[in-house]
């Protein structure tokens, strides 16, 4: 027998299908884009010198080749790493002081053994600060950052922060939402104090879980913070879009290649790491 | 065995603080980090979060920006889907027969898939900007390519965790492996790709907002404008739409995998 397809998926799918072909249509037909005008010749001829100038075809002074060049972009790589690990540490400290009340069965007196009338209150106040942290992209958060801060590294981590503090406040509460609040009711009932519920019940439970949601934040953020960099918030972005204004192609290059060895190291550390924390 | 975990961890604990303390010395705390009007900016755009600007104009502006990101955002998605299936199926190497060409083809194609979620869209747009032009397509490609790359890497390894046995099975009434992949593994792992798909879709409209730094409209193109012009209040009610979109889409990606979960 066939089972019957919830009304809810069909219509859901019908209007995927609908925003989809309106979409495309808008692209377009009132946008007017058109592949063909895309591969004309004349962006043909751009293209090809954009790339040759990445590759230093024909050019006097190829960044890459170059010694100081070099040791320049490793400086701003060890800026970059510098900033991407600030960026995580400032949103782990925020998510450790906000995730214990945001999570649901602390909030309804379950796992604690204990209500008391605010505890709602501060679990909407702060699910809510999470999704606005969440739904700014950190771009966003770094324009508006860097009208506070001096530029530097400092403003793009706290960008970043910004909008990973949510991310990581939702995974990591919905941990402790999972967890077993058997051991942790027993504690409760045995008498120990928020505090040592905290330490001896929750934390060891949770840890490597969180652990692992910050790893793979690091890696999503390491990818970041290039583009942080672009509205001057330090790193290898601020020099990419320098050079990206001032035409020296293959400075770009040389960055690129940075910034990609970062992301692999990063991707492999975070996926090494899961067998360690393991 | 106990002490010695005990032991791993505490020692972990301390490289990470260690860590993030190198990583604070970076900054040049003695000059000051703050603008010397650094406070009141903040008081000022804090203040105009409880005041967006909600004139008509800017309401309307507002409105059909964001149709603009979730358009941008989502032929963007429909093209990284149609490259993550194709993709994620090859890099799965279930199509390949031999044991030395299946490793050879997931080698390789894992090798693209990660090259091409190893750039962050934004530098794809700047690239594609800086190689032909303003053109809507520059923001499609843009969204595409990334997300193509991580959405397929994903199916291929769902595709790899689907359970031997009734491939097996599949097998030995003598599908060929065209067969397999279309009654076997696809509708196995349709429901979970269905999911991450709207999960990543949530991230795509972000994406898309931010696709407009390079040029190419959208709301943060509009919240760029209104911050060069210290407009704080119109760079909130920018805000709230893109908040209320990346909700409005979360909450329905949502509902949908607690419907397919039953």
């Amino acid at each position: 027998m066939k089972k019957r397809r919830s009304p809810f998926l069909t219509f859901s799918f019908y209007a995927f299908l609908l925003l989809i072909a309106s979409s495309w249509y808008f692209v377009i037909g009132i946008k007017n884009a058109s592949l063909t005008e895309l591969f004309s010749k004349e962006n043909l001829e751009y293209a090809t010198k954009f790339f040759k100038g990445l590759l230093g075809v024909g050019q006097e002074e190829i960044a890459f080749l170059n010694r100081d060049s070099w040791s320049d972009a490793f400086k701003l790589t060890v800026e970059t790493l510098q900033m991407s690990i600030m960026a995580i540490g400032f949103s782990t400290i925020v998510m450790f002081l906000t995730v214990i009340p945001a999570a649901r069965n602390v909030a309804d007196g379950t796992l604690t053994l204990s209500r008391r009338w605010y505890r709602w209150f501060v679990f909407g106040l702060i699910r809510v600060s999470y999704i606005f942290s969440r739904a700014i992209p950190e771009l966003v958060w770094a324009m508006i950052v860097i009208f506070i801060f001096k530029p530097g590294i400092l403003p793009g981590a706290i960008a970043l922060a910004l909008h990973n503090f949510g991310i990581l406040g939702k995974l990591c509460a919905e941990v402790i939402e999972d967890t077993d609040s058997r051991p942790i009711r027993n504690l409760a009932s045995a008498g120990a104090n928020r505090a040592q519920i905290l330490m001896y019940g929750v934390f060891p439970t949770v840890l490597p879980q969180f652990l692992t949601y910050i790893l793979y934040r690091w890696e999503v953020i390491m990818r970041t913070t290039i583009v942080v960099g672009f509205v001057g918030a330090g790193g290898l972005g601020q020099e990419f879009k320098l050079s990206m204004s001032f035409f020296h192609y293959t400075e770009i290059t040389l960055l690129l290649i940075c910034y990609l060895i970062l992301v692999i190291i990063a991707d492999y550390i975070s996926e090494k790491s899961r067998f360690f924390v393991k | 065995m106990l002490s010695f975990d005990l032991h791993k961890r505490k020692f972990l604990t301390v490289f990470l603080l260690l860590l993030f303390a190198w990583s604070l010395m970076g900054v040049n705390w003695q000059e000051g980090v703050m603008h010397s009007s650094g406070i009141s900016t903040a008081g000022e755009i804090f203040a105009a979060m409880f005041t967006p600007d909600l004139s008509m104009d800017i309401l309307l502006l507002a409105a059909e920006s964001s149709w603009l990101t979730l358009a941008y955002a989502t032929a963007g998605m429909s093209l990284a889907l149609i490259l993550a299936l194709i993709f994620g199926i090859l890099a799965s190497g279930v199509l390949s027969s031999g044991k030395r060409s299946r490793t050879l083809m997931k080698g390789s194609f894992r090798g693209v898939l990660g090259f091409m979620r190893a750039i962050h869209e934004l530098v794809w747009a700047w690239l594609f900007v800086a190689s032909f032009g303003l053109s809507p397509y520059a923001a499609i490609f843009a969204l595409a390519i990334p997300y193509g790359g991580i959405l397929g890497r994903i199916f291929a390894d769902m595709i790899n965790d689907v359970p031997e046995e009734p491939i097996k099975a599949l097998r030995a009434t003598g599908a060929s492996r065209l067969q397999c992949l279309f009654y076997g593994y696809l509708p196995s792992v349709k429901n979970s790709m269905i999911s991450y798909t709207m999960y990543r879709y949530e991230c795509a409209v972000r994406s898309s907002a931010i696709m407009s730094f390079v040029g190419l409209g959208g709301l943060g193109y509009q919240i760029q404008l209104s911050l060069d012009d210290l407009h704080y209040d119109e760079v909130w009610t920018f805000l709230y739409f893109l908040i209320i979109l990346v909700v409005i889409i979360d909450g329905w990606s949502n509902m949908l995998r607690r419907r397919m979960a039953q």
